[in-house]
């Protein structure tokens, strides 16, 4: 058993090593709520463990920069003020998390990592191991295809199922993936040409599924070089009601607010939360002057972030997963998510 | 590991009034420790708390060569600014920095110095005007224009004096409105340009001031035969994190915070948006 060669697990035991874990260290997976839906939460039981579910729409970049997170407590009640920060949570296992998801994790490394080490984030991402199950089926929206996003991915995972029905074929991504698998005793076996073979016909036959498409590379050079018309910007930005939707479920959206919330008389919390560049006061500033106070700057500032050379070069890709998220919850009426826009650049061709 | 977003305590050890609504705090941090590894440079900027209102960034506004206090000016304009100029002397305010990268100050020895500076704009300057009067001698020609709305606008009155007063600086300043005592120049900043000799093959421009200013400023520069890598200015956005995370002041892929405040006009005229 090492990394980088698949193995081969009954998925019974497996599951059951999972339940085990429960007892010891936190497992968050996917859960059955009353209603039928399927949400990413802390399992305390493999009770509510589901696998009818393609993905969760709330964003799994959740668990790792959670929309509301305590940056440090001040207290000045005291002669000599103090200043605490929150401390870093304790080791888990995100179990089920899909492929398109991970790709988005691997992009919030790069920028956590940058020229700022971002401690809170990398707390949460160290003490978290990630085992992925591979897509077998897509939603409608997916397009992770298109993206390198998925249905099965070659790296960023510490293990990477495929649903082989009896079976879970097993990728090991990374020496904490591997000591998982070893000490869970069980027994697993080199995964044969056969295995691979039935994941490859399983990831085909969700590739030729997925619906939308989103070709990237055109409207990369579009932005990139400014060839878009500035009359195409003013009719998007005429549909988008500055909902924000888009980049709260973006799994490579990252921008934050910073919130001093006082609590007593010389206490209180500052809290980071997230913020959306949709936002038409996300770049006012004091005096009133706001540089994109306009909802035609705010979208093209989105579409300049996610597809411009500047920034795959800097991340090494475009940030989008092809998660489809932001076609489930636009609330233009599909004009303005990913696929629809790189549509639209690419028809309006300059 | 370091969080990033956690101040350090400073102590208000001098507050100065500098206009109506314009405030110079002199700081000093509380942790010895802290306060002796402290350094930082021309240019460079702090994230500046008040706990329970926020935090906002705000430009070094006094001589990097004495890191054993720093001033910050500070016009009272929002939440956090106003509640700054609430603050007495002893009172605390969290500090994160220094931040952003700084002005060419070695790299510019021998040239001809002109500095453009409009209302609040000058504090930034003056974190690069003290240290190169320090060692006024490795500098050619040393002219500072200074622009106001009215004369009760501009801040460092004593030291505007002292500056006019000096022989080995061109110092000019000019007010939008006059006041009865005002006796100086009168109109924008750029008329000034008119009273001044440059050399502009070997003089390097700084200007810092609110945006329609600036604009004009590098028009002007570059109408009189600048090189573009010849103006240094500063970009100004909401720097909320002042580390590159939180997104707010991003502009095209760069984020003034990390990759500012300063830059060159070579660099702002290649910017998606201005």
């Amino acid at each position: 058993m090492q990394v980088g060669t698949p193995v081969v697990v009954s998925k019974q035991l497996f599951l059951d090593h999972l339940s085990r874990c429960m007892k010891k260290t936190q497992v968050i997976g996917p859960t059955k709520l009353a209603d039928g839906s399927v949400t990413f939460m802390p399992l305390r039981s493999p009770r509510r463990l589901t696998f009818d579910y393609v993905n969760d729409l709330d964003p799994l970049k959740r668990f790792f920069t959670p929309p509301r997170e305590d940056l440090f407590a001040w207290d000045l009640t005291d002669k000599k003020p103090r200043l605490t920060a929150p401390l870093p949570d304790k080791p888990r296992i995100l179990f089920g998390i899909r492929s398109c998801d991970v790709q988005g994790l691997a992009h919030m490394d790069g920028f956590f990592r940058g020229s700022f080490y971002d401690s809170l984030y990398w707390a949460r991402r160290n003490n978290t191991l990630i085992i992925s199950l591979a897509c077998n089926r897509p939603n409608e929206s997916c397009f992770c295809l298109c993206c390198n996003g998925g249905p099965w991915l070659e790296n960023g995972f510490d293990l990477q199922l495929t649903d082989l029905g009896e079976e879970f074929l097993a990728d090991i991504g990374s020496p904490a993936g591997q000591a998982f698998l070893q000490e869970s005793g069980l027994e697993a076996a080199r995964a044969r040409t056969r295995h691979e073979h039935r994941r490859h016909e399983l990831m085909e036959a969700c590739d030729a599924q997925m619906q939308p498409t989103a070709y990237l590379a055109k409207a990369c050079i579009q932005i990139t070089n400014d060839r878009v018309r500035e009359e195409l910007w003013e009719e998007m930005g005429a549909e988008c009601f500055s909902c924000g939707g888009c980049t709260h479920v973006c799994p490579c959206c990252t921008c934050f607010d910073v919130v001093d919330c006082p609590q007593n008389t010389g206490q209180g919390l500052r809290f980071r939360c997230w913020d959306s560049c949709q936002y038409a006061g996300f770049t006012r500033e004091a005096s009133g002057h706001n540089p994109r106070g306009r909802a035609k700057e705010r979208v093209k500032r989105r579409f300049y972030h996610k597809l411009s050379y500047p920034y795959i070069q800097q991340d090494g890709h475009p940030g989008c997963v092809g998660c489809g998220r932001c076609i489930t919850v636009c609330e233009a009426n599909g004009l303005l998510d990913i696929t629809a826009v790189v549509k639209r650049l690419r028809r309006d061709g300059q | 590991m370091e969080n990033i977003y956690l101040p350090d305590l400073a102590v208000v050890d001098r507050i100065v009034d500098e206009t109506h609504d314009i405030k110079t705090f002199t700081l000093s941090f509380a942790s010895r420790a802290v306060q002796k590894n402290f350094r930082f440079k021309p240019g460079q900027f702090v994230e500046a708390s008040i706990f329970g209102a926020g935090e906002a960034p705000f430009g070094f506004a006094s001589n990097p060569n004495h890191p054993q206090q720093f001033d910050i000016t500070v016009r009272a304009i929002g939440a956090v600014t106003q509640a700054m100029h609430a603050l007495k002397p002893g009172g605390y305010m969290g500090i994160r920095g220094p931040l952003g990268n700084c002005f060419p100050l070695d790299e510019v020895k021998g040239q001809d110095i002109l500095f453009i500076a409009g209302g609040i704009g000058l504090p930034p300057l003056k974190s690069l005007i003290d240290p190169m009067l320090d060692c006024r001698g490795d500098f050619g020609r040393f002219i500072i224009l200074y622009g106001a709305r009215t004369p009760g606008d501009r801040v460092y009155k004593p030291l505007l004096q002292e500056w006019s007063t000096r022989a080995d600086i061109t110092f000019l300043q000019t007010v939008d409105t006059p006041d009865p005592e005002w006796s100086g120049p009168v109109g924008v900043v750029t008329t000034l340009f008119e009273k001044i000799d440059l050399d502009v093959a070997r003089t390097v421009a700084f200007t810092c001031g609110p945006p329609v200013m600036i604009r004009f400023v590098i028009q002007d520069l570059l109408a009189r035969g600048f090189a573009e890598d010849r103006i240094i200015s500063t970009l100004e956005r909401y720097m909320k994190c002042g580390v590159g995370k939180c997104g707010h002041c991003a502009i095209g892929h760069k984020y003034i915070c990390v990759d500012g405040p300063v830059f060159s006009w070579r660099q702002i005229k290649r910017l998606p948006e201005r």
